[in-house]
C-alpha cells in the first residue's frame, strides 16, 4: 500500500463512529469463555434503550411468542445471546453496515445481509465441531467479518470491472489478491485496522484479519476463524453476497481438522441458517423503520 | 416493463407480455426457466437445495427451496395458466449452480442441485435448451415473457443473454 493510500485508510476509519460503550462491553462478555447469559441480562439492564429495543423485538411479529413478554430476563433468555449481540451491534454499527459499497457494485443492505447470514451460518457450523466451541461468538465473529469492506470500497470506487479482470487474467489467485493488487490492501487487513482501532476483542479482531487465511490465525483462535470462513462462504453459496466478489475466494479444506459434516449436513446447516436468519433480519430491519 | 421477483425458494409464472421475471444472485442456487412460446407464457424458480428431506417443514411452507418438492409445483403452476400438461414442448433453461474456489465434494452443492434437477426434468421427458452453470461467479437472472429472452447479470461483469 502506497502511504497516500494508508492514509486513506487511516482517515476513512477514523470518520467511523465507535461502537457504544455498551455494544463494546457485551463483545468483551462474550467473548469471555467463563461469561453465563446472566452477565448479558445484567449488561441489558443497565442500557435502557437496549432494554426497550430488545423488548420490542421479542414482541415483534417476526418472533411472536405465545403471551407478551415484559421482563428483560425472560427476553434475553427467549432472544438468545446472539440476538442481544444483534440488537447491540445493529445499533453501533447498522449506519456503516448498510452502506452501498460502490467498490464491489454492491447496493446499500446487501453487506449488512450477506454479515447476518454469515453470523447465523458460523453458528450453526459451530455445532458440527469437533471439539465443542462458543457458538454466540461465533455468530458475533460472522457478524462483524467484513467491517472492512465499507472502508475499502471507497479505495476500490469504479474499480470493480479491473479488479475483475486482474482475476480473469490470471494476475490474481482470489478476489482478496485482486483487490490487494488494484488498491495495495485487501478488506480483511482493513478491517483488522478499524479492529485495532476499535479495541475489538482478540478472538473477534483474528476472526476479522482471517477470514479467508484461516490457517494464517493463531491455533487457539482457528476453530473460530474457520467456522466464520465457513459461514462467509456459505452466505455467499446462499446468494447472500456483496456483489462483484461473489463466490471468487478459495476454501480451506483444513476446516475439516476441526469441523465434521456430510455433503448432506451442509445442506442442512444451509436450510436452518436460512430459518434462523429471515425473522432476525425481519425484526432487525423493523428497527430502522420506526 | 415490470418485474416479478422471485425470492429464494420462490416460484412464479406469468402471461402478461409486459412482464419479467427475475431472480437476484443465485450462488449455489439454481434457477429452472421454463417458457411456451405458443402461448407466451414463462415461468421460473429459484432452487436452493436438492433435497427436502432435510427439511419437511420448509419443505412444506416454501416447496421451491427445494428441487424435488419445488420443480413438480412450477410445472404444473405454467399447466393452470395454459401451459402444456407436464410441460410436454416447454423450452427449459438452468442457470447459476456455482461453486466457492478450490471446492471439496462436500461443497459442491450447485452440482447437487443441477443434478437433482436434471433427474427430475428427464422424468418429465424434459431437457435444457440452454445452461450457464457451475464457475464461480453470482449470477441474476430474468425472462421477458412477451419473447423469452433471457438475460443474465453478474456484478463486474455486466449482462449477456442466455
Ligand atoms: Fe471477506
Ligand atoms: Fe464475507
Amino acid at each position: 500500500m502506497t502511504s497516500s493510500q494508508e492514509q486513506f485508510v487511516q482517515k476513512e476509519i477514523q470518520k467511523i463512529s465507535l461502537p457504544s460503550a455498551n455494544t463494546m462491553r457485551l463483545l468483551e462478555i462474550n467473548s469471555n469463555p467463563e461469561h453465563c447469559l446472566q452477565d448479558v441480562i445484567d449488561l441489558v439492564k443497565l442500557d435502557s434503550a437496549l432494554t426497550a429495543r430488545t423488548l420490542r423485538i421479542v414482541n415483534s411479529a417476526a418472533f411472536c411468542p405465545l403471551v407478551p413478554i415484559n421482563s428483560i430476563d425472560r427476553a434475553v433468555s427467549y432472544l438468545g445471546e446472539k440476538m442481544i449481540v444483534g440488537i447491540a451491534v445493529t445499533e453501533s454499527c447498522g449506519k456503516i453496515l448498510n452502506q452501498p459499497l460502490e467498490g464491489y457494485e454492491s447496493p446499500a443492505g446487501d453487506l449488512w445481509k450477506h454479515d447476518l447470514f454469515t453470523a447465523f451460518a458460523a453458528k450453526e457450523v459451530a455445532r458440527y465441531a469437533k471439539n465443542g466451541m462458543e457458538a454466540d461468538l461465533a455468530f458475533t465473529a460472522g457478524l462483524l467479518h467484513d467491517i472492512g469492506k465499507p472502508v475499502l470500497s471507497k479505495l476500490l470506487e469504479n474499480a470493480s470491472k479491473t479488479t475483475i479482470d486482474a482475476l480473469d487474467h490470471g494476475e490474481a489467485k482470489d478476489y482478496l489478491a485482486a483487490e490487494k493488487l488494484v488498491s495495495g490492501v485487501e478488506h480483511a487487513e482493513v478491517g483488522y485496522q478499524l479492529a485495532k482501532y476499535w479495541q475489538l476483542p482478540a478472538p473477534i479482531a483474528a476472526a476479522i484479519r482471517f477470514h479467508h487465511n484461516p490457517s494464517e490465525a493463531i491455533e487457539e483462535f482457528q476453530p473460530l476463524v474457520y467456522a466464520v470462513h465457513l459461514g462467509d462462504i456459505i452466505a455467499m453459496m446462499s446468494g447472500y453476497s456483496t456483489g462483484s466478489d461473489s463466490l471468487q475466494y478459495t476454501l480451506d479444506s483444513h476446516y475439516e481438522n476441526f469441523f465434521t459434516f456430510s455433503s448432506n449436513e451442509l445442506t442442512k446447516i444451509i436450510s436452518d441458517t436460512e430459518t434462523a436468519f429471515r425473522p432476525a433480519l425481519e425484526s432487525l430491519a423493523g428497527k430502522e423503520e420506526n | 416493463m415490470s418485474d416479478l421477483v422471485l425470492g429464494i425458494g420462490d416460484f412464479g409464472v406469468s402471461k402478461d407480455p409486459s412482464t419479467s421475471i427475475k431472480t437476484y444472485a443465485l450462488g449455489s442456487c439454481v434457477a429452472v426457466i421454463l417458457y411456451c412460446p405458443t402461448i407466451q407464457a414463462a415461468g421460473m424458480i429459484h432452487i436452493a437445495l436438492p433435497e427436502s428431506k432435510v427439511n419437511p417443514a420448509r419443505a412444506k411452507e416454501k416447496p421451491g427451496f427445494f428441487a424435488d418438492s419445488g420443480l413438480p409445483q412450477l410445472l404444473s403452476a405454467l399447466t393452470k395458466i395454459g401451459g402444456p400438461i407436464k410441460g410436454k414442448g416447454v423450452r427449459v433453461k438452468l442457470v447459476g449452480g456455482a461453486s466457492i474456489m478450490d471446492k471439496n465434494e462436500i461443497f459442491n452443492i450447485g452440482k447437487r442441485n443441477l443434478l437433482a434437477i436434471k433427474k427430475i426434468l428427464w422424468a418429465h421427458g424434459l431437457g435444457a435448451v440452454a445452461e450457464e452453470v457451475g464457475g464461480t461467479i453470482s449470477r441474476t437472472v430474468s425472462i421477458n415473457v412477451s419473447n423469452g429472452e433471457v438475460k443474465i447479470f453478474s456484478a463486474g461483469r455486466g449482462n449477456w443473454t442466455l
